[in-house]
């Protein structure tokens, strides 16, 4: 199910946004030069994407994880990225497992409330859901 | 700047790309998140970059030829061309 690379294009007030607060104050930018960054962005990702794979099948791994897409970023030549992005990655971790703890706190809560000890499934597990803040760690992608 | 960020891409577009590629079968969440902020570097570092050619053209404006500069002059853009 091939797509080509001009239909999955990043949203144009984000892309905006990032170009302003990049540029100084009081510039400008035209609407074509807004577009032709948002799917430089799109190709972007996707050639990032295919380098992070080819480690993460070097690694025998069908996974592609957060190292993958660092290595990528070497060998894209964007060096200067990875440690912003080791940052980032950093605050990403701590706030998803703060995340996990709260609901396991109020798993807990809810527990003692029912006097029920049984209970049905993992905290950690939403698989349904196709949310941009997605529980789980691996997700399943149909090809 | 670092891991400050105002701007965010959210993660279910930048998902739909990873998913294009139909040589990946799998990719965890943290995966998807270093590309998205990947891409928010990318497109600060693009516009910055093209940039330069407008204020050479003493311009306020961005326009579509700057980025055509850029790509040109800069070797990590070539995968662009």
């Amino acid at each position: 199910m091939a797509e080509r690379p001009e239909d999955l294009n990043l949203p144009n007030a984000v892309i905006t946004r990032i170009i302003k607060e990049a540029l100084p104050d009081g510039v400008n930018i035209s609407k074509e030069a807004r577009s032709a960054i948002s799917r430089a962005a799109s190709v972007f990702v996707l050639y990032a994407t295919s380098c992070a794979n080819n480690f993460a099948m070097k690694g025998k791994r069908k996974t592609l994880n957060a190292g993958d897409v660092l290595s990528a970023m070497e060998e894209m030549e964007f060096q200067r990225f990875i440690a912003p992005l080791k940052e980032s990655l950093e605050v990403y971790r701590r706030e998803q497992k703060g995340k996990k703890e709260a609901r396991k706190d109020k798993d807990r809560k809810t527990d003692s409330e029912e006097q029920d000890k049984s209970r049905e499934d993992d905290n950690d597990d939403d698989d349904e859901r196709m949310e941009e803040e997605e529980q789980n760690d691996e997700e399943e992608v149909d090809n | 700047a670092g891991a400050a960020r105002s701007a965010r891409l959210p993660l279910a577009r930048v998902k739909a790309l990873v998913k294009a590629d139909p040589d990946v079968s799998l990719a965890s969440q943290e995966a998807v998140f270093v590309l998205a902020r990947a891409a928010e570097l990318f497109v600060e570092t693009i516009a910055k970059d093209a940039y330069v050619y407008a204020q050479q053209g003493k311009r306020k404006t961005l326009q579509r030829k700057d980025l055509d500069n850029a790509i040109e002059a800069v070797d990590e853009f070539a995968f662009l061309e």
